[in-house]
């Protein structure tokens, strides 16, 4: 049996097989679910990354003709002399961006792996550090999905702007994977998350009106981020790079007031779980959207539903109601499951995810 | 066994087919439209450095001190075919510093040594004064402060060398922190393909 | 020796006796009357600053020359156009090859002397336009070095032509079939007696006495010195426009020196003071504010 047929059996048929499997092709079975493609891509992904660190950039060299012949020319000065050729290096050189987008993927691939698969908190703290010092600490915060809303209202509204592939790709990726799975992208992908997560440590109970309110504000954030974006380039303003709250953390250098507010959210997210990303991501607002829609989602217990109630305060985002995970405020932290006592019967590892049957 | 989809699930296939299909045909019309990427260039027109006119003042390092980059993505290049080869170069040399027993200024101008200085074609050995001599900046060791490029400016020297952003080093930051803080404006964010403006 | 600003004559404009683009040769004749080219016009003033005609030139006029005779030289690119005291035109000289820009005029006997600031050397011609021979090429550099794109000689009594040679700071003295006979001048960007900068001195200008006035660009100065290189004067310190490049010089009978403005497009003309020790050098640097 393949493992596709494995995964279209009813519930019960699949824990009867499934228990009936020797050890070994059990563990080879949770292995290698069908996410194998995901998983693999990811790995290769995490390997290749660090020889991005080292490259010789590609330089494009121009000829050009004498505009002037005041200065020596070549014959004058002798002994075959030839002028050395301008150099004009290129945009980052068109393989280092592959490399960031074939990063994304993977981290994508591989969050989605471990939060739905493998549904293992510490593996994803690990996937969320080495994000952060990536697309933070390596990439410097540029480019990201967030800021990716306004090139890409740009290049919508401005004929004469040339937007790059890339920023189209890390724009449409995690919604693409939004679509599919849900807030991927805000689990242990996304830099300003990544580093936000780091820092929760006794998340309070946000009433659900205030909750509600306080999330329409990241609605009115993204309605004026794509307001000034799309005015003609002499007024035009990036108002998210402007108030990117963490990106003086990521580059150790930024105007004041910006290095204020991001380190008050981070003192607020040590009691309020991750502040800006509930609140005021615009890209959070447009995810939030599609992943009602998604095909799968979290599901706090690994198979079999109990309705016992012991998950309903884990979240630290207030992502859950009526015992079920919210798939347009999940964030994918992966912290609900220890609470599950399916998961602690499984053992560590989990199987396969349920199908479309969360609430939205 | 498998069951008969819903009338829910369909819908959600439906919607999210139609929401892929809709990112993905956003996707290919912004492929479309992109020609390539815009990057930030200087047009030397414009900055202090360069622009004629402007002389007697000290250089600007703007470009060198608002980067957010540890060592700016600006670097001084020099145009080989608009140097003069001189003995003497006003922008490898501090002239203003004493001369030596050569008969050459004893301090150099760059404060991070960067501009590389060797004869080129015939030499004379009896009198270094009748070569010429090429100048290249080591862009490893620039970080763009302008002295040698306000000292080249005219009429002191033939303006050959000029401040250039290092696309393979920028960020390209939607916000570029060096364009917000230039007084002359002399940034401009341009398609690659496009020739810098008073290069 | 020190000198005081006279007066300024002419200036940017569209008059007939301003310049709109360009201002870059002057010449004065043995009635002390001063002659401008630039644009494509020759003007003549007196040096009270009273304009005496204005002519067009088919070209922009790069340098001028007045002969003995009354004949008046203008050096264009590619071309040398004479013209007679009241402006009409007696003849043109084209050698696209040898007369590439020519930058100086000067005279000694029959011989006229034009400098091609494109091949960097200066060429002897006789009366009629027939070329004679080179002067300043038969050197390692090929010529003369000029970064600034202008060379400028002036030719004495005794038949010995003084060049600037800026590219080597120094001027250099040639006999009138190309010997090179000596050279003075050295690199120095902190004592005034020496030339700053890459290419320095650009303009020279003998004096009925035989002094050498030179100028001077990027911190543009005047400065007056001995036939062998002694520094007599510094002129003009703070009245020229820091942007002037290739300033034109020419001293007439009363030793008062007119210099070109190539930034203001304007003549400023100095006059000697202290005429009792006009007639013996000063110490350099007496009384005077030394630049750095």
């Amino acid at each position: 049996m393949s493992a596709g047929e494995f995964h279209g059996l009813g519930r019960g048929a699949r824990r009867a097989r499934f228990d009936s499997c020797p050890p070994p092709l059990k563990r080879w079975a949770t292995r290698f679910s069908p996410s194998k493609g995901w998983g693999t891509c990811s790995l290769l992904a995490l390997c290749v990354w660090p020889l991005a660190l080292t490259a010789p950039a590609l330089a494009q060299q121009i000829d050009y003709v004498r505009p002037v012949d005041a200065a020596p020319s070549p014959e004058d000065i002798g002994e075959e002399y030839v002028l050395p050729v301008v150099q004009r290096p290129l945009p980052r050189p068109v393989w280092r961006e592959t490399v960031d987008a074939a990063v994304l993927l993977g981290a994508l691939g591989l969050c989605t792996w471990i939060v739905l698969w493998r549904r293992n908190r510490r593996e994803l703290v690990l996937l969320t550090i080495i994000c952060l010092l990536y697309f933070g600490a390596y990439r410097e915060g540029c480019i990201c999905p967030i800021g990716a809303i306004q090139n890409v209202v740009v290049a919508l509204t401005d004929p004469a702007y040339a937007i790059s592939y890339f920023a189209i790709v890390f724009f449409l990726l995690p919604l693409l994977l939004a679509v599919l799975f849900g807030r991927v992208f805000c689990g242990g992908v996304c830099p300003l998350g990544a580093i936000q997560e780091l820092v929760v440590l006794r998340p309070l109970r946000v009433p659900r009106v205030l909750d509600k309110v306080l999330g329409l504000f990241k609605w009115v954030y993204l309605a004026l981020a794509v307001w000034f974006a799309a005015r003609p380039a002499e007024t035009r303003e990036f108002v998210i790079c402007r108030f990117d709250p963490f990106v003086g953390f990521f580059r150790f250098t930024g105007p004041m007031h910006m290095m204020l507010i991001g380190a008050g959210l981070l003192v607020l997210g040590l009691f309020i779980g991750r502040p800006y990303c509930r609140y005021v991501c615009p890209y959070g607002a447009i995810l939030s959207l599609l992943s009602r829609i998604s095909w799968r989602g979290v599901t706090i217990t690994p198979d079999k539903e109990l309705d016992c109630g012991l998950c309903a305060a884990s979240c630290p985002y207030g992502a859950i109601k009526d015992l079920r995970a919210q798939k347009s405020s999940c964030l994918f932290c992966a912290r609900c499951f220890n609470t599950c006592p399916r998961h602690r019967v499984r053992g560590q590892t989990g199987t396969a995810p349920q199908g479309s049957s969360q609430s939205s | 066994m498998n069951q008969k989809p819903t009338r829910r699930e369909v819908l959600g296939h439906a919607a999210r087919g139609a929401t892929v299909v809709g990112l993905g045909g956003l996707g290919f019309y912004l492929a479309r439209k992109a020609s390539g990427e815009s990057v930030w260039q200087i047009n030397c027109d414009k900055c202090v450095n360069s622009r004629l006119g402007a002389v007697g003042i000290e250089a600007c390092d703007l470009c060198a001190t608002e980067c957010v980059l540890a060592l700016s993505a600006v670097r001084a290049v020099n145009d080989h075919a608009k140097c003069g080869r001189c003995y003497i170069c006003p922008a490898y040399f501090d002239i203003k510093s004493a001369v030596d027993e050569e008969g050459l200024p004893s301090q150099k101008l760059c404060p991070r040594d960067a501009i590389k200085r060797k004869p080129i074609g015939w030499i004379d050995p009896d009198d270094p004064a009748n070569n010429f001599y090429e100048y290249t900046i080591d862009e490893k060791l620039c970080n763009g402060c302008g002295e040698c490029v306000m000292a080249c400016k005219e009429p002191a020297g033939l303006t050959s060398i000029r401040l250039a952003v290092r696309y393979d080093l920028c960020l390209d930051c939607n916000r570029c922190s060096i364009a917000i803080a230039c007084p002359d404006e002399a940034y401009v964010r341009e398609p690659f393909e496009k020739e810098e403006a008073g290069a | 020796m020190r000198y005081r600003r006279e007066r300024v004559i002419g200036g940017k404009g569209a008059d007939r006796g301003q310049f709109a683009e360009a201002l870059r040769g002057l010449a004065i004749d043995a009635q002390d009357r001063l002659y401008a080219v630039g644009d494509s016009k020759l003007v003549v003033f007196s040096l009270e600053g009273k304009l005496l005609g204005s002519w067009a030139t088919e070209r922009p006029g790069y340098s001028v020359a007045v002969a003995a005779a009354g004949t008046v030289y203008v050096g264009q690119p590619g071309q040398v156009q004479l013209f007679d005291p009241d402006g009409k035109l007696l003849d043109t000289w084209r050698d696209a090859d040898r007369m590439g820009l020519v930058t100086a005029i000067g005279f000694s006997g029959d011989s006229v002397f034009l400098a091609d600031a494109k091949d960097r050397c200066i060429r002897r011609y006789d009366q009629h336009g027939k070329y004679l021979g080179e002067i300043g090429r038969d050197n390692r550099m090929k010529g003369f070095l000029i970064p600034n794109r202008h060379l400028d000689f002036a030719v004495d009594a005794a038949g010995v032509i003084h060049a600037g040679n800026p590219g080597k700071h120094r001027v250099e003295q040639y006999s009138l079939d190309g010997r090179l006979l000596g050279h003075w001048g050295r690199f120095d960007g902190r004592d005034p007696a020496g030339f700053t900068g890459c290419c320095n001195p650009t303009n020279l200008a003998l004096t009925r006495r035989g002094h050498l006035v030179v100028t001077t660009k990027a911190e543009p100065l005047v400065k007056v010195y001995t036939i062998d290189g002694r520094l007599l004067a510094l002129v003009g310190q703070d009245d020229f426009d820091p942007n002037c490049k290739n300033m034109d010089v020419a001293v007439d009978s009363q030793g008062r020196i007119c210099v070109i403005d190539t930034a203001r497009l304007q003549i400023c003309v100095f006059a000697p003071v202290d005429s009792d020790s006009a007639t013996q050098p000063a110490q350099p640097g007496a009384g005077e504010t030394v630049r750095p």
